[in-house]
């Protein structure tokens, strides 16, 4: 988050705790695109993705005077985010397992991105298993660097190289096989 | 049951061998298991003693409070152990004793409603003396159930004061003599053979 | 797949909006809950402060009674013993009293009654 935007996120939430309501939809708005997204790649579900992330920002608003900057109000929603996530997917398993073409991958917005690979990429990274494909999302989606992540997670810096090592090995080797079936 | 008897010269060696043989065996007797549980005498309030006294003591102490004061009784110091030893067996300490500044302040008919109290069937007078030179006398009852001491009581009767004890449960008066010396206890002297 | 992965993985995980209808579901839900919960959570809060400030005051005087019962049973305890041994001096006296009048009395006359 840059400087600007972390204060202007602060004054919204100081805003936000006082009672007013547009504030706290100003601060929705800014980080609903982050929050949306990791639920919806992790639980591999839009709906389920939208309560989730729904429930994320209710919680906040239950528990806005406890943020206490910019900076830590992006790190808490992560933070809450993954956590319901990984809860969700332990009570439903059938989640995790989603089977390649049934993935409710989400294709990315960008002008320049390929589509295609997008999509294959998105649900080759919805197979993994939930700790190392948060860490992967993290450190793509959020751009957060390895001593951020375990932060977050609550893992050892160690942890996270593993498994961002691991992830991505399997990854180009899942690719190199779904792009041999296919041709 | 062996009595003094007022009305011979030999009352004195009498008394004596009472004392001396009897009260050891009425220990004898205590340290048997208590036979059933006597009910306490009912003593006078002596208002009008109370009045004319100069000291008044009025102990009541029943099963209760015996068991209170024993649990004050410090088992290290050896008069705290043979005090706590000695209430042991017992339901209830009673005692009234008034003390006045001229002779004979109170008249024995003051007393009358515990003597009466101890004529009852299973009191027995175990001693009366009369000393002419003190000019004291002092009455010891015990009561006695189914051969087992479950009671003492002492009338005495000094010129300058009135005292009486009720004392209900087993007691040792043997138990009571270690304690002599003890506690401003008078030594009884309740030496055998003597 | 282009050799570089990390770029190609950026830009299929670039987050994605879920739109206008999904901040205003989550307002709504929010001004919902604020509603709801606009008197129970001060009746909570001061139910629970009450309640607190009972328990306090409760435990306080629970602590003040029981000293108080302690230090009425140890005078008590004290007294009694007390009272046991001048009971026990008065009893051991007076059968003192009884021994020395037989030991040491002269064969005299019955002593006068008193009040008699």
């Amino acid at each position: 988050m840059s400087e600007e935007a972390s204060c202007q996120s602060e004054e919204w939430l100081t805003r936000a705790l006082a009672g007013d309501a547009a504030a706290f939809g100003m601060l929705v708005r800014t980080h609903q695109r982050s929050v949306f997204s990791l639920a919806l790649r992790m639980v591999s579900d839009r709906q389920k993705a939208e309560d989730l992330a729904q429930e994320v920002f209710l919680q906040l608003h239950r528990n806005l005077a406890a943020i206490e900057s910019g900076a830590h109000l992006a790190f808490w929603l992560r933070k809450v985010t993954l956590n319901r996530s990984i809860d969700r997917l332990r009570r439903e398993p059938k989640l995790e397992a989603m089977p390649l073409d049934a993935a409710d991958g989400v294709v990315s917005e960008a002008e320049d991105a390929d589509p295609l690979l997008a999509r294959r990429l998105s649900t080759l990274v919805a197979q993994l298993p939930a700790a190392p494909r948060a860490v992967l999302l993290l450190r793509y989606q959020e751009d957060l660097d390895p001593t951020e992540i375990a932060r977050t997670l609550g893992m050892s810096v160690n942890t996270v190289k593993s498994h961002l090592k691991r992830s991505l090995s399997l990854l180009r080797e899942r690719f190199a096989d779904t792009a041999r079936s296919s041709t | 049951m062996i009595t003094a008897n007022l009305n011979y010269p030999t009352r004195t060696v009498l008394a004596r061998r009472v004392l001396l043989t009897l009260l050891p065996t009425l220990a004898l007797l205590a340290r048997l298991a208590s036979a059933a549980p006597l009910a306490p005498l009912k003593l006078p309030d002596f208002e009008s003693l109370t009045g004319k006294a100069t000291q008044s003591v009025n102990i009541t102490l029943d099963s209760n409070l015996l068991g209170l004061a024993a649990s004050f009784l410090d088992s290290d110091k050896p008069e705290d152990a043979a005090a706590k030893e000695l209430i042991a067996g017992l339901q209830g300490v009673y005692v009234r004793s008034f003390t006045f500044d001229r002779d004979f302040a109170y008249s024995m008919t003051d007393v009358d409603a515990v003597r009466r109290q101890l004529v009852a069937p299973g009191w027995q007078r175990l001693v009366g003396v009369r000393s002419g030179k003190e000019k004291a006398n002092v009455d010891i009852y015990i009561s006695v159930d189914a051969g087992r001491a479950n009671g003492l009581a002492i009338i005495s009767s000094e010129p300058r004061q009135l005292t009486i004890v009720n004392i209900v449960g087993s007691i040792d008066l043997q138990k009571l003599h270690k304690l002599e010396g003890k506690f401003g206890i008078p030594k009884l002297q309740l030496e055998e053979g003597k | 797949m282009s050799n570089d992965l990390d770029n190609d993985l950026r830009a299929a995980l670039r987050p994605v909006d879920p739109g206008e209808r999904f901040t205003q579901s989550v307002l709504a839900r929010v001004a919902t809950e604020s509603t709801r919960s606009a008197r129970a959570p001060k009746l909570h809060t001061t139910t629970l402060r009450w309640t607190s400030v009972a328990l306090a005051i409760s435990l306080v005087m629970g602590i003040v009674v029981a000293h108080q019962w302690q230090v009425r049973r140890t005078q008590r305890g004290l007294e009694a013993r007390q009272q046991l041994i001048q009971a026990l001096q008065l009893t051991g006296e007076k059968l003192d009293l009884a021994y020395r009048v037989v030991n040491d009395e002269q064969p005299t006359q019955s002593a006068a009654e008193p009040g008699a």
